[in-house]
């Protein structure tokens, strides 16, 4: 009889285990599916303007790229290794995509999440992109990607149209971050 | 003395390298530049010269792509444009400088598209170099002399809904009706032209 329910007992926890292991399978599942999520706000000339002008207690990198533009597409990797290394060391980085309006809330943010980017991202919607860029730079002439940085004061220090060399742009980093003992505008 | 020579042949070396690997486009003729005439292939292969090719009263050179989504989003602007100042005068002609497209993609490109303009390769982006033209697509409109009277974008908005500008169709219409360009220059912007 002791053996009759030994047998029992052991089927039953077998057919418990595997009620129990396709259950933790979808649990993990759904978990994977929404753990990266990416908000692409849009972006006018003013806001723009306010961002890149404004006193901030922290270097700021902007970089603005297109899906559609490869060299962007291609140095984006860099970037957000760029940015997984100097944000606690107070950098802030965003990124400003000249995509259309339509790619907002598709190829864009889609992107960004291949791409595991967290930094804000804007996409800039303003019916006329003239201004915007001048906004930025006279001396740019909307060729994408283009990488700028600003110095706490909101003053640009650096500018680099095409493809970044990251180790060049380490450099300039650098030179902000370790400003005042690299004690610059933490949080 | 030969090791002074090796050492300013290493740095003339060092600054032609230098100059080589920048990475700004050449800067754009002035307007009122003369564009001196050029010969490229076309399509199929064969020569085509700019005064061959021009309008007895202006060309307009459009810098296009064929995989670029911005230049694409134009291909019926641009279609009608050379459609609508044919008849007044004006040619349009296409350049291609993308290194990665070649003449057979931009032939299936034109014929899938409608595009009924001439469409030329510029193979090394001599062209574009010479143009500062740096991306697509990027217009240059020249007057019935080669003078540059125009440079920049067809208009405000890659979407045909939202234009709001038509910056070279009013610099035509200027130069047509003999009335001063009032906006010769305005940001092209687009995808980067690939150079070779």
């Amino acid at each position: 009889m002791r053996r009759v329910k030994a047998f029992v007992l052991i089927v039953l926890c077998v057919l418990l285990a595997s009620l129990a292991a396709p259950a933790q399978k979808k649990k993990s599942g759904a978990a994977k599916e929404a753990a990266p999520k990416v908000v692409v706000e849009p972006i006018d000339t003013d806001k723009l303007k306010d961002i890149l002008t404004q006193q901030r207690q922290r270097p700021l990198l902007v970089n603005f790229w297109a899906t559609f533009c490869d060299p962007c597409r291609d140095e984006f990797p860099d970037l957000v290794k760029i940015d997984k290394e100097y944000r606690p060391q107070s950098l802030e980085f965003v990124t400003v995509s000249l995509d259309d309006f339509t790619d907002i809330k598709t190829t864009v943010p889609e992107f960004l999440v291949a791409m595991k980017a967290t930094m804000p991202a804007y996409l800039l919607n303003v019916p006329d992109p003239e201004p915007a860029i001048d906004a930025v730079d006279p001396r740019w002439r909307g060729d994408l990607p283009a990488t700028y940085l600003y110095n706490e004061k909101g003053e640009m220090v650096y500018r680099h149209i095409g493809r970044v060399d990251p180790a060049e742009l380490r450099k300039e980093i650098e030179k902000l971050v370790k400003k005042g003992d690299g004690q610059s505008g933490r949080r | 003395m030969k090791t002074r020579n090796l050492s300013i042949l290493l740095a003339l070396v060092f600054v032609i390298a230098g100059v080589a690997f920048a990475n700004e486009v050449p800067t754009p003729p002035a307007i009122g530049s003369t564009i001196e005439d050029f010969t490229l292939p076309d399509v199929n292969g064969g020569d085509r010269s700019l005064k061959s090719l021009a309008g007895k009263n202006g060309t307009v050179l459009l810098f296009i792509a064929v995989q670029c989504p911005v230049s694409n989003a134009y291909n019926e602007r641009m279609e009608q444009l050379a459609q609508d100042y044919k008849a007044k005068g004006i040619a349009v002609i296409g350049i291609n400088a993308n290194a990665a497209e070649d003449a057979d993609a931009v032939k299936s490109h034109a014929a899938e598209h409608k595009l009924s303009f001439p469409i030329l390769k510029d193979p090394g982006n001599k062209i574009a170099d010479k143009l500062g033209a740096s991306v697509t697509p990027e217009a240059y409109f020249l007057d019935a002399k080669n003078k540059l009277v125009y440079h920049g974008r067809i208009d405000n908005s890659r979407n045909a809904a939202q234009v709001e500008s038509s910056d070279l169709r009013n610099a035509l219409d200027a130069a047509l009706g003999g009335k001063p360009v009032e906006k010769t220059e305005a940001r092209a912007f687009g995808c980067s032209i690939k150079r070779g």
